[in-house]
């Protein structure tokens, strides 16, 4: 069996006496994106610093690639990629000078930053100053400046917040090319649709801990309540009804409601993860 | 530490600091500085005399002049060609000595002495040039002077004002180069959290550190001696002065390395490069009062800087007679290399 490129067990970290995150476990296998899902403040951000270097190691085990992990070990940042949720471009340095820079200094003399600007659409900028660029641009650029090095492991925090629908798509296509490409990727979000749609598996983490990590389907198929929602005419206005799937009762109705001449939809309702997320913790994903 | 790293780093500064409008204010204020100075106390752009000389024999007068400072000295072998260079004021006086010049005034023959003054250089220019070669020549006639002169120097003794500023506008370039760049240069990396992207690389702590050191230490030896060589202050030693300002770039540079690593925010770096301002400033300031118990100044670090600079390029004196001043210089730079490793864990952490 493949040995996960991102190892982490009983991984804690407090800031002073708030503890940010509280013994999580995970792992990411090579092409696999795991996706942690949880609200602002739920210590996702926290546990991507610690695993970069950004924060002391404090308590627990971590291993990216088989190494330890810890500050300034140049042979195992040289293989990971990192997006931060902060757009930390030099604003004075064109598009490409951004990414030349970079890969200067991971020693790689023909980047290909041509082509990784081409990738995330930014190749007609290339040459502009970033300070010119908009929030997507900008957001577009960090995707492009992680990817440079061909890491093995990325990291990426928040890669779609506040970005409108067709540039989110756009990084969102990037990041599974670069997951089906070999990487492990560890992809931070609170939005439900980014994790069910990009991640192999979810990681539900809320006030510091790992609630659920599983596949969204088996979530959902463990978590979710399977019924379908039915539209009825109701004189001038319209009413609702909702069957759960299990039971000799609810097949029963459904049939009834079938054949009524005042039928106008039938939905299946599937559990959504936002609705797991807030059954396990009794709090939604924003806030 | 990877030294390809670090000049990575380094050259990333170069392209991207002159972009910023404070870099260019660092770069234009010692200049402007020096011709403010220079405008209203000295004489930068007040030309010397300048003196032609065609000597058909071997007068020891064109050497005695050739000796004297704060003279323009030019020697032709044509007599027309030194006539058209007075005529078109591209000298102020031209002197023709002939082949038998000293010995006839030494025989007291009174010979005659072709004196060409141009019609449009200063009557300063041609008094001094004129009081001058008489000057000289009484001494080579070796006969007493009709009066006996008793010269009184009115005002403070010592260098004018405009000399003695000129430690203050280096000292403005090496704070300016030294103390800002490196420090504004490395809070700025913080405040935007490009520091953070460098670090999730290869790149080391110390090797962003070492290439902010070195930013501001090329860049304060630049300007310092770009300084020097504006107010004509490099003096008898050169290479010498250039020993001591790269000293003295060496310790501004750390302490504002010292600073940057310090400073979170640049609203704290602003606050300290406020306060510590006169703690750094004082020795220059003791330099324009000499009058002052000069003593004190030694009490302040950059002092140990400052006074190599003043005594080899402002007076001329030699590395030898300012050993112990550079001594201590060093020692305080390399003393604070502790200083900047304690303060990188505090960054870190």
């Amino acid at each position: 069996m493949t040995a996960p490129s991102i190892e982490v067990k009983d991984l804690s970290h407090w800031y002073g006496n708030l503890q940010a995150v509280k013994e999580v476990s995970f792992d990411v296998y090579p092409g696999e994106i795991l996706g942690f899902l949880g609200p602002n403040g739920a210590g996702k951000s926290t546990t991507i610093k610690v695993l970069t270097g950004q924060l002391a190691l404090q308590e627990g085990r971590a291993k990216i690639l088989r190494r330890d992990i810890g500050r300034e070990d140049p042979v195992l940042q040289s293989q990971i990629g990192v997006s931060f949720e902060e757009k930390n471009l030099y604003l004075e340095m064109s598009a490409l000078e951004n990414l030349n820079f970079f890969a200067s200094l991971f020693g790689i003399r023909d980047a290909g930053s041509a082509e990784a600007l081409q990738r995330v659409g930014l190749s007609d900028r290339a040459k502009d100053r970033v300070s010119s660029f908009s929030k997507g641009m900008r957001q577009r650029l960090m995707i492009a400046r992680a990817f440079i090095n061909k890491p093995s492991v990325l990291f990426l925090d928040e890669p779609t917040d506040g970005l409108d629908p067709v540039t989110a798509n756009q990084i969102r296509k990037t990041i599974r090319e670069e997951a089906d490409r070999g990487a492990a990727v560890l992809l931070t979000t609170h939005n439900m649709h980014e994790a069910d749609e990009l991640s192999d598996r979810v990681a539900f983490i809320n006030e510091g801990e790992i609630v659920a990590l599983d596949t969204a389907e088996r979530l959902k198929l463990e978590y979710g309540k399977r019924s379908i929602r039915v539209r009825l005419r109701d004189g001038d206005g319209v009413r609702e009804e909702k069957l759960p799937l299990d039971g000799e009762q609810s097949s029963a109705r459904l049939s009834e409601l079938a054949a009524s001449p005042d039928l106008m939809t039938i939905h299946t309702e599937e559990a959504t993860l936002e609705a797991i997320f807030i059954h396990l913790t009794g709090r939604g994903l924003v806030g | 530490m990877s030294i390809k790293r670090v000049l990575r780093i380094l050259l990333k500064d170069f392209s991207v600091e002159p972009r910023k409008s404070f870099f260019i204010w660092a770069l234009i204020m010692p200049f402007a500085l020096t011709l403010l100075f220079q405008f209203a106390f000295g004489s930068l752009f007040e030309p010397k005399p300048r003196l032609g000389i065609v000597d058909q024999g071997n007068s020891v007068i064109t050497t005695e002049v050739q000796e004297l400072e704060g003279f323009e000295v030019l020697i032709l072998t044509e007599t027309d060609d030194l006539i058209d260079k007075v005529k078109q004021h591209d000298l102020d006086a031209g002197l023709i000595l002939s082949a038998d010049f000293d010995r006839e005034v030494k025989a007291g023959e009174k010979p005659l002495l072709e004196f060409y003054i141009s019609g449009e250089s200063l009557a300063s220019n041609r008094i001094i040039v004129s009081v001058t070669t008489i000057e000289i020549i009484r001494g080579l006639e070796d006969s007493e002077a009709p009066v006996e002169v008793e010269t009184v120097y009115l005002g403070e003794p010592g260098l004018p004002l405009s000399i003695r500023l000129v430690p203050l506008i280096v000292f403005y370039a090496l704070v300016m180069a030294g103390m800002w760049v490196p420090s504004s240069s490395l809070v700025e990396e913080k405040e935007k959290g490009t520091l953070t992207a460098l670090l999730v690389t290869s790149v080391r702590i110390s090797e962003v550190l070492l290439a902010k050191w070195l930013l501001g230490f090329i860049f304060a030896t630049f300007l310092a001696a770009a300084t020097l060589l504006l107010n004509q202050a490099f003096g008898p030693r050169p290479l010498e002065v250039m020993v001591v300002i790269i000293l003295a770039a060496a310790l501004t540079s750390m302490i504002g390395l010292l600073i940057g690593i310090y400073s979170k925010t640049a609203t704290m770096l602003f606050t300290l490069i406020k306060s510590l301002g006169i703690f750094l400033f004082i020795p220059v300031v003791f330099y324009l009062f000499p009058e002052w118990p000069q003593w004190i100044a030694k009490f302040f670090p950059l002092y140990w800087i400052i006074s190599p600079i003043w005594e080899v390029s402002i007076k001329g004196e030699p590395l030898s007679l300012v050993w112990f001043e550079m001594m201590i210089a060093a020692a305080i730079t390399l003393g604070l290399i502790p200083l900047a490793l304690l303060l990188k864990k505090r960054m870190l952490t």
